[in-house]
């Protein structure tokens, strides 16, 4: 087995082995320029590592906390994406899971039935879009906008009039331990929220490299029909990862509640925008087949580090421009390397 | 007459079928304009102060902005292309024209601008909208990358642009007198203005292409089938082109006389139109696969969803109702024609 492989490898042509390269490293590249061209940005102003510098120890730690939803969806993503389906009501999804986890908790529910119980409801709505996707046989784009507006508005509503977020009903107050999960240091100055993330993405990683649920996400997305006529239950594949985005959707409502100690059903607006920029960014091929949970979560950190350490550099106004010129950047660069890929 | 037979099949892989009095498009559109005709009959007994005269045609002349923007997106549609852009070009080509107009020597930043006489602020505006719709063509035409990932990146593009040019917030200063003469100009009555005029003729034109001229016909043979449209000879990248040019250019349009209307460029202006956009071509019966739908079609979407969420008002119902019925209705839009499809076609 490692004779063959060793064997093509050698065997083939250098172009293809250099685009091989950069298509397995260039993301770390990115990460590592992002960061040093905002650690040097400041430096008339500011010492290296001091406090103000991007590079200081408290922004940095500030940055992972705030990364930690984008962290948590990143991987679940990935997976549906390289099934070759799309999931455009994450952050819908997102929204209501932190509606429905500021509801409980307000209510008095004790931290981990909340936390059950809104993981619950998060895949419950991924399985009406797996719903939707595979027994409708709705296009997915199509689908999921539709449970877009529906998440949405029922978060809307859960949340009384004349209030823009759950912070207190009446009498009722957040528990004293509603944002500990967001922002206590639990561990090297990080919350448990941002452990959450690296847990789900280790066992995702574990999950694609070592399970049958990698393998079969990447055949349905890369020949459905071969998959299907193989024996893969495809229909059943696509359901369940629309469940585990739903899932990390909600894990991801809930860092985002927790964080900012407030149910609000605007919260995970434009998340689905972040989710494909991440997942385009770490180089999966949106037409399926092809793409690695660890690389969505590396660029995951890279968009948290562009977003947050841009604010020292230019306006906020110019957040959106950015974010639409490095999603355009990332697709013609993901085309451009699986061009080659081709050719060689 | 077989040519229309091919292109009207949403699947692309029928048989030959018996001529019939109907074809799908036709049979869709009328169950579409049968809806609105009943939701109207329905929210006039049950909604209180809904049947007025002026209420009905505001019912048209409120939303002259989508309705022009579902023209562009239902051509794409049929021809298998998203274009969600449209929206951030209406905030770009309205926050570009009132720049332009802008007198040059102003207090601040942004009561400075170009100085350019309105009429060639506006058509300098219509280039900048345009300028994105040839970005959409080039991504997805020449770099093959799917329109709806191409489009959301352009959306963000274009009102990222907006906002920094109006630094997140609007220009409304320095504006010759003469700016806000189109947007507010009254045709027939206080209720019709220019830019209603321009919607309906936008319509009649567009509905002159689709099922009058050859560009109309090779839209829908580009998403029936795109394989067959490439391998009898059709040039289907610069059609696509084409067509997000034409959409772009409506967008610009509404941006411009948007921002005349109002005597301002707001950045946020236009803010989930793509997407209201989306909803009525939906509504409609186009289909979202290509090959299959019509601006009549879209029209009568467009009643629908004015129809719903006029009514919800009506009835009271808090604002946040409205995501969830434009859920529903394009759900449900979209199961009852592929039933009523599946059905005739068995």
């Amino acid at each position: 087995m490692t004779d063959l492989s060793n064997h093509t490898r050698s065997s083939r042509h250098l172009g293809a082995r250099v685009s091989d390269f950069l298509r397995n490293y260039y993301i770390y590249f990115v990460l590592v320029a992002v960061v040093a061209v905002l650690s040097v940005a400041n430096l008339d102003q500011f010492a290296l590592f001091e406090r103000g510098n991007f590079l200081n120890k408290r922004n940095i730690i500030n940055i992972l906390r705030v990364s930690a939803p984008l962290l948590m969806l990143a991987g679940a993503f990935t997976l549906l994406m390289v099934s070759g389906y799309i999931d455009l009501s994450v952050g819908s999804t997102m929204s209501l899971s932190a509606v429905i986890y500021a509801l409980l908790a307000i209510n008095g529910v004790p931290f981990l039935a909340c936390f059950v119980l809104t993981v619950i409801a998060g895949m419950g709505l991924g399985a009406v879009n797996g719903f939707l996707v595979v027994r409708l046989k709705i296009t997915p784009v199509i689908a999921t906008l539709i449970t877009l507006s529906l998440f949405k508005g029922i978060a809307l509503l859960l949340v009384q009039d004349g209030v823009s977020a759950i912070k207190s009903i009446g009498e009722l107050r957040m528990p004293g331990w509603f944002n500990d999960y967001g922002r206590d240091a639990v561990l090297l100055g990080l919350p448990m929220a941002f452990w959450v993330a690296v847990g789900v993405t280790l066992a995702l990683i574990f999950a694609q490299n070592r399970t049958l649920l990698g393998k079969y996400a990447a055949a349905t997305g890369g020949n459905p029909v071969a998959a299907r006529l193989s024996g893969i239950n495809t229909n059943r594949v696509v359901f369940g990862l629309y469940m585990l985005v739903g899932a990390a959707a909600a894990l991801a409502g809930i860092a985002r509640s927790s964080f900012m100690s407030l149910g609000d059903p605007l919260s995970g607006d434009g998340m689905e925008l972040s989710a494909i920029l991440v997942v385009l960014i770490g180089g999966t091929a949106f037409s399926g087949g092809e793409g690695r949970v660890l690389r969505s979560f590396v660029g995951a950190l890279i968009i948290m580090a562009l977003t947050v350490g841009m604010l020292t550099l230019v306006p906020a106004y110019y957040q959106t421009l950015v974010i639409g010129a490095a999603l355009l950047a990332a697709a013609a660069s993901n085309h451009l390397i699986s061009r080659k890929e081709g050719m060689a | 007459m077989t040519m229309t037979k091919i292109a009207t099949r949403a699947d692309g892989q029928g048989q030959p079928r018996a001529r019939r009095p109907l074809s799908d498009e036709a049979l869709i559109t009328s169950m579409v304009a049968c809806a609105a005709v009943v939701l109207f009959v329905l929210a006039a007994l049950l909604v209180p102060n809904f049947y007025q005269p002026l209420n009905v045609l505001n019912l048209v002349t409120n939303n002259w902005p989508v309705i022009s923007l579902g023209i562009g997106v239902t051509f794409l549609l049929v021809s298998g292309n998203f274009d969600l852009s449209v929206g951030g070009i209406v905030a770009l080509s309205g926050v570009l024209a009132v720049w332009f107009a802008q007198s040059a020597e102003g207090g601040n930043a942004l009561s400075t601008g170009w100085g350019m006489p309105t009429w060639l602020a506006m058509g300098c505006a219509l280039v900048g909208a345009l300028a994105i719709g040839a970005l959409n063509a080039l991504f997805v035409v020449r770099l093959r990358i799917p329109s709806i990932i191409v489009t959301l990146g352009t959306m963000m593009l274009a009102r990222g642009i907006a906002q920094v040019i109006t630094q997140g917030s609007q220009r409304n200063t320095n504006l010759p007198a003469d700016f806000g003469f189109l947007g507010n100009l009254s045709v027939i009555g206080n209720s019709v203005k220019f830019p209603v005029v321009v919607m309906a003729v936008l319509l009649l034109v567009a509905i002159f292409i689709e099922r009058r001229t050859v560009f109309g016909r090779l839209t829908f043979w580009t998403g029936a089938n795109p394989v067959a449209a490439r391998l009898s000879g059709i040039d289907r990248a610069r059609h696509v082109t084409l067509l997000y040019l034409l959409s772009a250019g409506v967008a610009g349009i509404v941006g411009i006389l948007l921002a005349s209307e109002f005597k301002s460029g707001f950045s946020n202006r236009g803010l989930l139109m793509e997407f209201d956009a989306l909803v009525i071509a939906l509504l409609g019966g186009v289909a979202i696969a290509g090959g299959f739908g019509s601006v009549i079609g879209m029209f009568f979407g467009a009643i629908i969803l004015a129809i719903v969420t006029s009514a919800a008002t009506g009835l009271v119902l808090s604002p946040d109702w409205q995501f969830i019925l434009k859920a529903l209705a394009v759900f449900l839009a979209i199961v009852a024609q592929s039933w009523a499809l599946a059905r005739r076609n068995k």
